[in-house]
């Protein structure tokens, strides 16, 4: 195929004192596919999306979004650009309420930012439109709670639901069932899937629960000490036995 | 009052219909409000002493302040002793102005007016430049500082200011206070209650502003720097933008709060507008009625004024009435002490403050009312 990537590093290396977190790393991960990066923790799955998203300067190499080199662009530039993240904390405005957090995140892709003296509710389309956000990540019952009375599993969600507002073409999903609640995976899961089936965005996702990874990635890069040591399709991957030594230690636990 | 956004937010979007053509009715609570400026306008009429409408005059100027205030502290989480500088400032402006006018003129006014703005906005530019990015604790330090500094001003520069004794002056126009205009309802009407009524309809005038402010796109942004700066930022906001504004507009408004007591006492002092008392008092009065409620500041600002000024007196007329007893009368005389105990009564029993700790009860009460609801369903 030779579609330009949505998100591309060549060579690309960050060192943090003696430390080689990201190691000439090539990744190529093509538009509105599901990919996947596991690894061992240490292994700079983070440290990569942090180069992606620009809040980390590469000591070398590139990072080419849709083919434009973006390597010196700051995070609020590239988050402008399309690229937008999750993050390993959650990270929300806890006492604002659920709507509110949604509707801010719509409020800046409007023009509308500098506007003081027209009152917030003349603009129904911005609430109407995180709604329909809150509807996709299934939390329309709850536009009125304070965020910080959510459980932390909605509270991912509710993440999920700001970063989809922020109408990105590629999401970063960092580890978003990472403290979650097990009855509560399905549900995210659900929600990235849907997410995919609408076909118009590229999704970047760390994981770590394996079952979750499979049933959503349509490649799988395997990342260890910086380095990619296979990118492949799930099944691939999962019957690599280098992979498998190398992440799990050999036995891989299917539940 | 407790009618928020929240409120807004749940019609909105219960009704599937989010659109807000039809000119809602009044609700119960801006019958309320209105029913209360309305008290405000009648109270010199009501009551012949002065004394009450000097009272009722001050808690509106404060009112104003206050929210000022609750704008920074309470909207965008600035923490900033120099409010009450600002408010000095503007009462300095229009005082020295007229003191050192030969003839003063209603224009004079206007041009206090447009210096202390001018003055006001220069300096929370030049605060928020040199400042407001280092950590909140620096900042309040500094501002706590520039504040001395204007106090330290007021006192020393006596050429200008008088110094400790301070200035008093007289208003022109209608609003001196030796004007009158004849008798209504047995009540004269002469300058002190003209400037009365432009206290009243400035603070009204002035408080819904800062209430529009709140509300528009800007206002909420403003909260959500308050709540979490660094996701601010992630969603593509420029905050500093933001507290700027924030800054600008509160501080203008407490320097036209400013200008509105100097002209109600024709008086100031470096003590009664740019001590760190008033601070102080500003800061208590935002805790009592409510971070982040702006309405809250009524309250506050009605509690801490009334008490001040009616409290030593309840003391005193209660103390006498057992004339025999020492003890009762010293501790009828520490009138402060039974201030400071009913303070601390109001944060333990108000934790969000008086207005605040009222909407997230009602909050609650709507939410659970919900779920109430839909299990129903």
């Amino acid at each position: 195929m030779t579609m330009t990537p949505a998100i591309e590093t060549r060579n690309l290396s960050i060192q943090f004192g003696g430390h080689v977190a990201v190691d000439c790393l090539d990744i190529q991960v093509d538009p509105f596919c599901l990919k996947s990066i596991i690894g061992p923790n240490g292994a700079g799955k983070t440290t990569l999306f942090n180069l992606i998203s620009g809040q980390y300067q590469p000591t070398q190499g590139q990072v080419l979004f849709n083919g434009k080199d973006i390597t010196r662009m700051s995070a609020a530039k590239r988050a402008q650009l399309g690229i937008g993240r999750s993050f390993q904390l959650t990270n929300i405005f806890s006492s604002l309420t659920v709507l509110e957090n949604v509707r801010l995140a719509i409020q800046s892709r409007q023009q509308i930012g500098m506007v003081f003296w027209k009152d917030f509710s003349k603009y129904p389309e911005l609430e109407e439109a995180a709604y329909d956000c809150l509807q996709q990540v299934r939390l329309q019952d709850k536009t009125l709670h304070e965020a910080s009375v959510l459980t932390h599993g909605e509270q991912r969600k509710l993440e999920i639901a700001i970063l989809l507002a922020l109408d990105p073409s590629v999401l970063l999903l960092d580890e978003p069932t990472a403290g979650m609640s097990l009855e509560d995976v399905p549900a995210i899961l659900e929600i990235i899937q849907d997410i995919k089936s609408q076909q118009n965005r590229t999704i970047l996702l760390v994981e770590h629960k394996f079952d979750m990874i499979m049933a959503l990635s349509d490649s799988i890069a395997v990342l260890q000490e910086g380095r990619i040591i296979c990118d492949d399709t799930p099944e691939a991957v999962s019957g690599n036995p280098v992979v498998m030594e190398a992440y799990l230690g050999g036995g891989v636990k299917h539940e | 009052m407790i009618m928020d956004s929240g409120m807004t937010d749940k019609m909105a979007v219960n009704d599937h219909t989010l659109s807000k053509e039809n000119v809602p009715a009044l609700t119960s609570l801006d019958t309320f409000r209105i029913g209360i400026v309305i008290l405000m306008g009648l109270v010199p009429f009501i009551f012949p002493s002065f004394r009450v409408m000097d009272v009722m005059a001050k808690i509106m100027i404060f009112t104003l302040v206050v929210a000022s205030f609750d704008l920074l502290l309470g909207y965008t989480g600035i923490l900033s002793f120099a409010h009450g500088m600002f408010f000095g400032i503007g009462a300095y402006s229009v005082a020295l102005i007229l003191y050192h006018t030969a003839a003063p003129a209603w224009y004079h006014i206007i041009i206090a007016i447009l210096i202390s703005l001018v003055v006001s906005i220069g300096l929370s530019l030049v605060i928020s430049f040199f400042s407001l990015r280092v950590k909140a604790i620096f900042f309040a330090m500094l501002t706590l500082a520039l504040a001395e500094f204007a106090h330290i001003l007021g006192v020393q520069w006596t050429s200008l200011t008088g110094g400790e004794d301070g200035i008093s002056f007289t208003l022109p126009w209608i609003f001196n206070f030796n004007h009158t205009f004849g008798t209504v309802w047995h009540t004269q009407i002469n300058g002190r209650l003209v400037v009365y009524f432009l206290i009243l309809f400035s603070t009204l005038f002035l408080f819904a502003g800062l209430v529009r402010f709140t509300r528009s796109p800007v206002g909420r942004v403003l909260q959500s720097i308050r709540d979490n700066e660094q996701r601010a930022v992630a969603l593509g906001y420029q905050t500093f933008r933001y507290q700027i504004y924030s800054i600008v507009f509160g501080s203008s408004v407490a320097s036209l709060g400013g200008i509105l007591f100097a002209m109600w006492l024709c008086y100031v002092n470096p003590d009664s507008v740019f001590h760190t008392a008033i601070m102080v008092n500003i800061l208590l009065m935002v805790l009592i009625g409510g971070m982040g409620t702006l309405y809250g500041s009524v309250i506050g600002a009605a509690f801490l004024i009334i008490t001040e000024n009616w409290l030593p007196q309840l003391l005193k007329s209660a103390a006498e009435l057992v004339p025999q007893s020492h003890v009762i009368q010293v501790l009828a005389d520490r009138w402060q002490l039974y201030f400071g105990i009913l303070f601390v009564l109001v944060v333990l029993f108000f934790p969000k403050g008086v207005l605040g700790t009222i909407r997230a009860h009602y909050r609650q009460r709507v939410i659970e009312s919900e779920s109430i609801e839909n299990q129903l369903k």
